[in-house]
């Protein structure tokens, strides 16, 4: 019984999906009802997860650790997962024949990423972000219109399936060294062996699986061809619920290493530069603004990966605290993207002209969001970015940290021309007005709230990736 | 220094929420009920008037030392504390911070476009500003120092003149930049410190290597002086002030540019004072150059903002003078200039602003004569250019005396360049002067009414600012000393 409660959120999620393969075999699809039941499984699921946030314990064989670390990635997770689901009442991008396949994948994904954050076995791992991976991969070509939006559908499955057979080849390659598939294991072994060149370089090779998901530079150029490529609500799930997943898996990957290995701290130092760097410069000329904030989560990568390689509990927790922040924020962004193109149409920046006359609450959740991602003060992002950098301090990166200052100044300029839009822009032509429905105006004040209450008040929160990160080891 | 009295009621607390909660109250009125907003403002910006006040006739200045102390562990696992207090530097701050919100309330008056917004994002800018000011916790400085920074960006995009975008992106990225060096030194400093505290005065005491200290000074330096306009970082400063409404100008001019001088010396001066005697004679340099070089440039502008705009980059140069001496008058001098130099240039913008608003040109050449049409409004910004120059009986007489002094003390070349440059600046502010306000009456301008005494109240209220600190400059100077003197022994 106890067992069962540790599988509770998975269990559920599964029950989720299985529903909606049924509803997918019916005939006449009923766009309307699945929607309400999509709403009604995730909001069920986000209080399971809730509930067994404090659960501890080993599942099968020992393959699957459920701890404080697993179970508040497992509740971001639902939580995103319910705000794209909400977000979904329209789903014009796609098919009314699919919707149903559309939540399914949904559920799928949401339950392989929990299972990832869970799974303390390199071969589970694999399977599950996997099953992950292809969910994602049927996902993203499932939008209706062009031709080329099947393209990037095909560089995404390109780029991930070659990340993953690296990834495997890294798997092997730490079995080799390492006698073992258990992550605790590795962790027992692998600092002594770490100035191996073959530790090294499959610690590195199976991290690629994660950089790829997390959009990481060189593994990166998937990533603004889907997002444009995607219709916006699987753009919104993949930047904000897959992301939590990577920088967890990240985490947990940098944490076998021990903490003594200065050859991957060279190398994440290297990535996390280039992934600022990369992505904040590109992004500066870009006119559509899902591609805009897939050059800007190349970015974050980077500012996730400051707090990641100090390899100590405090730059865990750093990362942590980065990444709920960066779930608040960035969906914030993308409800506003889903909410002004309701009709499914990638959004030009340009169009958000005049948004603060159209919807003022709107355009006030956007502004926050968008100086959440630049990280000014008094939102989660700073304060997000403030820890990370102080982790990356302690451990005496002083370079390091003014280059991620740097890059937040430039980002500060792309980030303003899509606020300039919003309230300074006359619009060229008469727009559609924004229809806000009452579940968007309540999300906007919460996020506003939230993202200010990170902000100001970090204490409890950080007290808890706190306690999360030392339970890792 | 470390004399804390716990005040029973949190005043300085308060403060801060008089604009914060000014805030929220104007997002929840209706932005058609202009008339409203404009009360609420004026309102939460004289209660806020009131407690400073009270705030400077409370402060010992005998006792010296920092005073209603607030202090409240914030987060624990790194160190920051909500840590608030007045000593003698930052209490002619708030001071001169809430007059001039005051009277930039005030003067803003008649605008009409979108004014449930800019009040609030004024606000917000004032919030930031005082927050810098009380906080003696470094995590809060910066917070705060950026929070005052954004709301420049809509408030000169939005509402601005002359190249308005332009100058509120680069503006913007100026000094967002700047705080790329200052928080990375503010981390630097906090990891070098054991990496327990951001307590300003608890990292006072550990006592930094001579290393530590001169690379963090220099961050700091650079970081803050982009927002103090020191030479050659100043170039955002003309261009941001020429396309910022009235107001803005003056609480960016007046109050903002503070908040560089004033994060060098809280910060950069407090923690790393061999840091600040190693760089010395960089920030003299800087700043005499700062001096002559505002004075120069000011000579060729033809726009009455842009002259504003030069003179502050001159008159922040002799607060960057100041601190760079080191010494017990040079440092009064400069906090003494930065509070009497805020009082003058929210003058200087308001009158300005006035002038535009009305002739809806601010290009000298064609103003011509003004002083014949409208008598009160000339006599305003002739007043301001006046204190500009220090003339004996302004407040800036004594701010720039005591500077000057000890300047020529301690780096003679400087302070006689420095002296030179006071002259070339009483130059241009003439010149100035003569054209716009004396000479041929313009004839395009002979039926606009002047000021109206409503509008004239927050300028006059500037002018006894002045007035009266210059008369009584004792006033303000014991309050600075009683900090400044136990200061100085570090360095």
């Amino acid at each position: 019984m106890t067992d069962f409660m540790l599988f509770l959120p998975e269990l559920f999620f599964i029950l989720g999906a299985l529903l909606f393969f049924i509803f997918s075999l019916r005939k006449t699809p009923n766009p309307a009802g699945y929607h309400r039941w999509a709403v009604v499984l995730a909001a069920a699921g986000l209080l399971v997860t809730v509930a067994s946030s404090h659960q501890e314990g080993m599942l099968f064989f020992n393959c699957y650790r459920v701890d404080l670390f697993s179970q508040v990635f497992k509740v971001l997770m639902a939580l995103g997962t319910i705000w794209v689901i909400f977000s979904s009442g329209e789903l014009k991008g796609i098919d009314t024949r699919q919707h149903a396949e559309y939540y399914f994948l949904i559920f799928v994904c949401t339950l392989a990423m929990m299972m990832l954050v869970s799974s303390v076995e390199l071969l589970t791992i694999y399977v599950s972000i996997e099953l992950s991976s292809y969910s994602l991969y049927l996902l993203v070509p499932m939008r209706r219109g062009e031709e080329r939006y099947f393209e990037c559908g095909i560089k995404y499955f390109m780029i991930g399936v070659t990340a993953s057979g690296l990834m495997l080849f890294g798997i092997s390659l730490l079995f080799g060294v390492g006698h073992t598939t258990y992550v605790p294991q590795l962790i027992k072994v692998l600092p002594t062996v770490i100035s191996q060149p073959a530790a090294i370089v499959g610690l590195v090779l199976a991290l690629a699986g994660f950089f790829f998901k997390l959009a990481v530079f060189p593994f990166h150029i998937w990533a603004p061809d889907v997002y444009q490529g995607a219709c916006n609500q699987v753009t919104t799930y993949i930047a904000t619920v897959s992301k939590m997943a990577a920088a967890a898996m990240i985490i947990r990957f940098a944490g076998i290493s021990g903490g003594a290995s200065p050859a991957m701290i060279k190398l994440l130092i290297v990535l996390s530069i280039a992934s600022m760097t990369f992505g904040n410069l590109v992004a500066l000329i870009q006119k559509d603004i899902k591609r805009l904030l897939a050059y800007s989560s190349i970015a974050h990568a980077g500012y996730i990966l400051i707090g990641i390689l100090t390899l100590n509990s405090q730059g865990y927790a750093a990362a942590m605290y980065y990444a709920a922040a960066y779930l608040i924020m960035n969906y914030s962004v993308f409800m506003v993207i889903m909410k002004v193109a309701d009709d499914g149409h990638n959004l030009q920046i340009k169009e958000l002209a005049g948004l603060h006359k159209r919807s003022p609450l709107l355009a006030m959740t956007l502004m926050l969001g968008l100086f959440g991602l630049a990280g000014i003060p008094p939102t989660a992002g700073f304060t997000g970015k403030f820890l990370v950098f102080a982790a990356a301090l302690g451990k005496g990166y002083l370079y390091l940290v003014i280059i991620g200052m740097v890059n937040a100044t430039i980002s500060l300029y792309y980030y303003l021309i899509v606020f300039k839009a919003a309230y300074l822009l006359k619009p060229v032509k008469e727009y559609p007005p924004v229809r806000v429905d009452f579940w968007t105006q309540f999300m906007s004040f919460a996020l506003v709230i939230m993202s200010i209450y990170l902000g100001v008040f970090p204490d409890r929160f950080l007290s808890l990736t706190e306690a999360a990160a030392r339970s890792l080891f | 220094m470390t004399a804390m009295n716990m005040a029973g009621f949190p005043i300085l607390t308060t403060i801060l929420m008089t604009t914060i909660v000014g805030l929220l109250v104007i997002i929840f009125i209706p932005p058609e009920k202009t008339k409203l907003i404009k009360q609420v403002s004026l309102a939460s910006a004289s209660l806020g008037l009131v407690l400073c006040l009270w705030l400077y006739h409370a402060y010992d200045f005998q006792k010296g030392g920092l005073q209603f102390v607030e202090r409240v562990l914030w987060v624990k696992s790194i160190g920051i504390y909500w840590f608030n207090g007045v000593d003698g530097i930052n209490l002619p701050m708030m001071l001169l911070t809430s007059v001039v919100l005051f009277t930039g309330v005030w003067t803003m008056w008649e605008l009409e476009h979108r004014v449930k917004e800019f009040f609030a994002l004024m606000f917000l800018l004032v919030a930031g500003v005082y927050g810098v000011f009380m906080s003696m916790d470094l995590f809060w400085i910066f917070v705060w120092y950026d929070v005052s920074l954004f709301p420049m960006y809509p408030l000169i995009a939005i509402w601005g003149g002359t190249r308005k975008e332009y100058g509120a992106m680069k503006l913007t990225l100026y000094l967002l930049a700047g705080s790329a060096f200052i928080l990375p030194a503010i981390l630097f400093l906090w990891a070098k410190g054991g990496g327990h505290t951001f307590d300003l005065f608890m990292l006072q005491k550990i006592g930094f290597t001579p290393y530590v200290q001169n690379v963090a000074f220099l961050m700091l330096y650079l970081g803050f002086g982009i927002l103090a306009a020191v030479w050659p970082f100043h170039t955002w400063s003309p261009v941001g002030h020429v396309a910022a409404p009235t107001a803005v100008s003056m609480i960016h001019a007046g109050v903002l540019m503070k908040l560089g001088a004033y994060g060098v010396l809280r910060i950069g001066m407090t923690l790393c004072p061999q840091g600040a005697v190693y760089w010395s004679h960089l920030m003299a340099l800087l700043g005499t150059i700062g001096i002559i070089y505002g004075a120069i440039a000011g000579l060729g502008q033809t726009d009455l903002k842009y002259v504003i705009g030069y003179s502050s980059v001159s008159h922040m140069g002799i607060v960057g003078l100041g601190l760079a001496t080191l010494s017990v008058n040079g440092i009064n001098g400069a906090v003494f200039q930065m509070f009497a130099h805020g009082i003058m240039t929210a003058l200087f913008f308001s009158s300005v602003g006035f002038i535009y608003d009305r002739t809806h040109t601010k290009i000298i050449p064609e103003l011509g004569g003004l002083s014949k049409t409208m008598p009160v409004a000339s006599s305003f910004f002739i007043f301001a250019a006046l204190a500009g120059i220090g003339v004996p009986l302004m407040a800036s007489f004594w701010a720039e005396l005591l500077v000057l002094t000890a300047a020529v003390k301690a780096f003679p070349v400087a302070g006689i360049l420095a002296c030179m440059g006071m002259i070339l600046s009483a130059l241009f502010m003439l010149r100035v002067v003569q054209r716009t306000f004396y000479g041929e009456k313009n004839p395009r301008w002979e039926h606009i009414p002047d000021v109206s005494k409503f509008l004239a109240v927050p300028r006059v209220i500037l002018m006894s600012c002045i007035l009266f600190f210059g008369l009584f400059p004792k006033v303000m100077l014991d309050v600075i000393q009683s900090t400044v003197i136990p200061f100085v022994t570090r360095f």
